[in-house]
């Protein structure tokens, strides 16, 4: 099954998605009328998507787009102590918080005009995860769920998408179910916990306790059907499955030599991405790196230096590491996060920067993307959005352009409302190469 | 083992017999502690449902059997299963009132408190720590676990909560911890205290009008008003010494790391100002009814109207704001709280989303809703007596429903929907099985010992609660000098005068605290559970956001499941209380039994026992840790009925 999508001619193409789409329990699929798909696909496939991995670095809080990608040196007073510094792209500066990125800006595409409408953590967060409001009624699936949907595994016993350090309600399969939520793993250095037998269970009474609960479960299901019930039982499969798999050492880190785990630097972020780049290697389709602590309300300055500290070497060394294994051109490195933070500096909150939605900044490299560029512009502030405007749906439409996955069809959910990868985002085209 | 049915059995008579002593085990007298109240109000509930199914011209459902009431009354009482022990006593009470007996019995244990304590940990965004700060959380924690403890009512909870001002090591007011967490965010807390005291979501206001009509900016600001003018208390005093020590920290290294200690964790802690009662529109501000920068005055938007000048600073914003949630929003804060109650016990809120206030003529059993928050009102805030009414009804007793509602937005009184336990219902029950009673455990002590760095100071001699007092009974900037060079002084020399016992807490001496592998129940671990902890796998709250836990199924908890913590501390552990329980029995039989009653809390059916003898014929020894195995691995382990 290995890149039949991206290979395949469009009516193979076609016939593939619906068929693994009705073999999905209760998700139907529903084309809008055949000319969008082929034209998506064929646009996709020819004007350079080639990624077949995601790395999804979610900077969770709220990243200072002003502190970090979108400097404004002209306005001491919205720029306080932080400094803008020249990048290897031409033209193109970065705060001075991030030294090392800067050095490999010309990977990078760095997008300045993101505007969201929720500046809440819990909706912005959620609607920067699933491209959808939130709300009580449905849980929608995270990006990393849609991408192993839509474009299928590449590996047959590892997991699809994995989350490092990140929330379960925002990485979770929603109404595609527990198939396509992410494998969480809490700490990289611990790997996937618990995924090898115990030594003093023996294979025949591990089978024996497998089979027993099986028909104990089978009982209850019969008393009680239920799909959050099944969910679990088709996991236990999933489950055996990895646990078999001889690629399980993707995720241990022990098998990377002290001079690369230096060079990503210490703290569960560092390892976490060199983790990401081990388990691409070992075709996971989506890997999902959350770094925390942005949420600089007060004493702005302080603490995102501290966070681009962490940040900085990680992703610095991420993107170079990638490129000479010669996995960065199939692999999409995002860097995203739920809003940006206001130009204005309070100074009775310790000198803090509050919630901005109206304009912030995201960064994508690799897979395709034209790198060495900055795409659309914020006004002389930092506030408001003036050109080139990319909403949240756009963005993911994009990462869904990147990866060849046609980002205007329609999946019914159980419920029979029509969803889809990015809503009604637009992919932005231009920037790859 | 002797298993003491009749001591057991005796003591749950004598609870159900003791009218007068039955509120007494905690906590202040209240009308909850009259058993005819409950009951009466209980039958009240169950004829209101009735009068549903007649309606809808259906019968109306079942009662569930003794096993599965006994494990359901268990997981929602007190957050946990039953022991072998509490088990096999409840199953043996031959009296009819058995199961109203239990229901006395789970009110007045200790793990009432604990599985509260988890419910409100994740409503308020308990953490232990803070980032970028060295104050922690550590008094705010323990005034909240013991309000729980002490079924302290929800009303004094709540005024508690948003009108406190002071010392945040004082046990009295540690509760401005609710406002010190949130420093910076002043706004984001405002809106977190409307949506969960009053079901009203407000988020979205702090910058826009609400697009679907009904919350303007202006009432945001309005609002903002009450609490508006939060500062840390006497910290000026300290700011020439902090600022002089910040440039020189790198030369006068263990004087800084004193300074901040006394930055962060007294001053820090400490909450002062009382709400100005006016505030500042947003530089932003867009709309036509104000200008940006313009002092507005502060304004409830709903129930009865309270105002506070825009001309000058009253100083009690707070209080007053307190005072309106509580008391003057007509019927909205006690049906918030009685709907989460009902979602608590019950399965499903009467209306959903829990916060989300809908008004009872609006819901989808008006009758049904008024009721319940006036009886919530009736029983002056007691949640615990509320919830033993909830708990004594045949309502929720009925059996076992698989499907979801179908009743759009709220309960269709159909059963208790099956649902995967929480994170910490599994991981308690867990427990159980694998340590014996949990409750039975200390709890954890706060710590109160002062810290330089990362080391404790001074202990046995002085803790935080009396050098926060002293430090912020001081008036001057001279004086906060010459008493921080003493206390310097102090602790290089490790000595200090004691004052005696009657002024330090004698808990400094024996702290006692829970690593993260402790087998011990989620309320007494660190908050939020760390990320490699079983609790984290199985969807606990990072406390980030309100009521953040998910029940949602993945690869990483089956695996745990099958090779890890339940393998290691459980199955294949001998020392494990499972284990013990089957000391006696002397057929498989008998020990195949016990295991089920211990694990699913009731006896095996003739063909699961066919099933289970097998095994153990043909595995031995190995075959009952299987069937350990397979019965905790089982969807009606972690499913609740």
């Amino acid at each position: 099954m290995k890149h039949l999508f991206n290979q395949a001619d469009e009516p193979t193409r076609r016939q593939f998605m619906q068929n693994a789409a009705r073999a999905y329990l209760g998700v139907h699929l529903f084309p809008m009328l055949g000319s969008s798909i082929a034209s998506a696909a064929a646009e996709g496939a020819a004007k350079g998507a080639k990624a077949k991995h995601v790395i999804y670095l979610f900077m969770a809080g709220g990243m200072s787009h002003i502190d970090t990608f979108d400097p404004k040196p002209k306005k001491k007073d919205v720029m306080g102590p932080t400094t803008a510094i020249p990048t290897s792209a031409d033209g193109v500066e970065i705060s001075g918080y991030l030294p090392k990125t800067a050095k490999v800006a010309d990977k990078m595409c760095i997008i300045n005009s993101l505007n969201s409408t929720q500046g809440a953590h819990e909706q912005g967060s959620y609607i920067m995860h699933t491209s959808y409001s939130q709300r009580g009624t449905i849980q929608h699936p995270a990006l990393g769920s849609w991408v192993v949907k839509l474009g299928g595994r590449l590996h047959p016993e590892l997991p699809g998408f994995v989350a490092v350090n990140a929330s379960p309600e925002l990485t979770g399969g929603g109404f595609f179910g527990a198939k396509f939520s992410a494998a969480p793993i809490g700490s990289p250095d611990q790997g996937l916990q618990d995924s090898r037998r115990a030594d003093v269970v023996s294979e025949v009474d591990f089978t024996r306790r497998l089979s027993l609960a099986d028909r104990l479960n089978k009982q209850f299901h019969d008393r009680y059907p239920n799909t959050d019930v099944k969910a679990y039982e088709e996991l236990y499969r999933e489950a055996i499955a990895l646990m078999n798999s001889k690629d399980l050492k993707a995720f241990d880190l022990g098998q990377e030599d002290a001079a690369t785990r230096q060079m990503y630097g210490s703290g569960n972020f560092a390892q976490g991405c060199l983790l990401a780049r081990r388990l691409v290697e070992h075709d996971v389709r989506f890997v999902e790196v959350q770094l925390g602590g942005w949420d600089t309300h007060y004493d702005n300055f302080t603490a995102v230096e501290g966070r681009c500290q962490e940040f900085d070497q990680a992703y610095a060394a991420l993107l170079t590491d990638l490129e000479k294994r010669g996995k960065l051109k199939d692999t999409l490195v995002v860097v995203a996060t739920e809003f940006g933070r206001t130009p204005e500096i309070k100074a009775e909150h310790g000198d803090g920067r509050d919630h901005h939605p109206g304009a912030f900044s995201c960064v994508l490299a690799g897979g395709g993307v034209k790198g060495g560029m900055k795409y659309g512009e914020t006004d002389s502030s930092g506030g408001k959005v003036k050109e080139n405007v990319v909403s949240v749906q756009d963005f993911n439409a994009t990462i869904a352009y990147a990866l060849g996955l046609p980002h205007d069809l329609v999946l019914m959910s159980p419920t029979k409302r029509p969803f889809k990868i990015a809503d009604k985002g637009i992919p932005v085209t231009t920037i790859f190469g | 083992m002797k298993i003491p049915n009749k001591a057991i059995i005796g003591s749950l008579l004598l609870v159900s017999l003791a009218i007068p002593g039955y509120g007494q085990a905690k906590g202040v007298p209240s009308p909850g502690d009259d058993a005819e109240l409950l009951k009466k109000s209980a039958l009240e509930i169950d004829q209101f449902i009735a009068s549903f199914y007649r309606r809808k011209k259906l019968p109306v459902p079942e009662v569930t059997d003794d096993a599965t009431f006994m494990r359901r009354a268990f997981l929602v009482g007190i957050g946990r299963i039953p022991t072998a022990e509490e088990a096999l006593a409840f199953m043996e009470i031959g009296s009819p009132s058995k199961r109203e007996e239990l229901v006395g019995y789970l009110m007045n244990s200790q793990g009432y408190s604990s599985h509260m304590t988890n419910w409100a940990f994740d409503l308020l965004r308990l953490r232990d720590g803070r980032q970028g700060s060295q104050a922690n959380n550590e008094p705010y924690r323990n005034w909240i676990r013991k309000a729980m403890d002490e079924n302290m009512r929800w009303d004094e909870f709540v005024t508690r909560l948003v009108s406190s001002s002071g010392d945040g090591w004082d046990p009295e007011t540690a509760s401005v911890g609710y406002y010190t967490i949130d420093k910076g965010m002043p706004l984001d807390n405002l809106a977190n205290t409307m949506r969960i005291f009053l079901g009203s979501r407000m988020e979205c206001a702090q910058c826009h009008d609400d697009p679907f009509g009904k919350t303007e900016r202006m009432d945001f600001y309005h609002l903002a008003a009450f609490t508006n003018g939060q500062y840390e208390m006497n910290k000026k005093l300290m700011t020439p010494l902090w600022e002089e020590l910040q440039e020189d920290r790198e030369s006068r290294g263990f004087e800084y790391q004193v300074a901040q200690l006394f930055w962060d964790r007294i001053y820090g802690m400490a909450l002062g100002g009382g709400g100005m009662g006016r505030i500042d529109l947003p530089s932003d501000y867009q709309y036509r009814d104000g200008k940006p920068g313009e002092m507005v005055g502060a304004k409830t938007p709903f129930g009865k109207t309270v105002r506070m000048s825009d001309r000058r600073n009253e100083g009690d914003g707070r209080e007053q704001f307190g005072g309106w949630i509580v008391t003057r929003t007509g019927e909205q804060f006690a049906s918030v709280i009685a709907n989460r109650m009902w979602e608590r016990i019950m399965g499903k809120g009467i209306y959903e989303p829990i916060d989300e206030y809908i008004e009872s003529p609006k819901t989808v059993y008006p009758e049904l809703m008024s009721y319940a928050a006036k009886l919530m009102h009736d029983l002056d805030y007691d949640l615990r007596a509320f919830q033993h009414v909830l708990m004594l009804t045949k309502t929720f007793q009925f059996t076992t429903n698989p499907n979801p509602s179908t009743l759009e937005g709220g309960d269709d009184f159909h059963g208790r929907k099956i649902e995967r336990l929480s994170a910490e219902q599994i991981w308690d029950s867990l427990i159980t099985l694998s340590s014996g009673d949990p409750d039975k455990q200390q709890v954890r002590t706060p710590d109160n010992r002062i810290y330089v760095g990362n080391s404790p100071v001074l202990v046995g001699k002085m803790d935080m609660t009396r050098l926060s007092k002293e430090v912020l009974a001081l008036k001057s900037e001279p004086e906060v000098r010459k008493y921080f060079n003493d206390f310097l002084g102090t602790v290089k020399s490790g000595g200090g005068k004691s004052e005696g016992e009657d002024t330090m807490s004698m808990d400094t001496m024996s702290v006692k605290r829970y690593g993260r592998d402790a087998p011990v129940r989620a309320s007494e671990l660190p908050s939020p559970a760390p990320r490699e902890h079983f609790l984290y796998l199985f969807g606990a709250s990072d406390r980030e956001v309100v009521e953040g836990a998910s029940k949602d199924p993945n690869v990483g908890q089956v695996l745990s499941m099958m090779n890890g913590f339940v393998q290691r501390q459980l199955v294949g552990n001998t020392g494990a209380h499972i284990y013990k329980s089957l000391e006696g029995a002397s057929t498989d039989e008998e020990k195949i039994r016990r295991i089920y009653v211990a694990i699913l809390n009731r006896p095996p059916t003739a063909e699961e026992m066919g099933w289970m003898k097998d095994e153990v014929a043909s595995q031995g020894e190995e075959g009952l840790s299987n069937i350990v195995a397979a019965l905790v691995m089982s969807s009606e382990f972690l499913f609740l009925q």
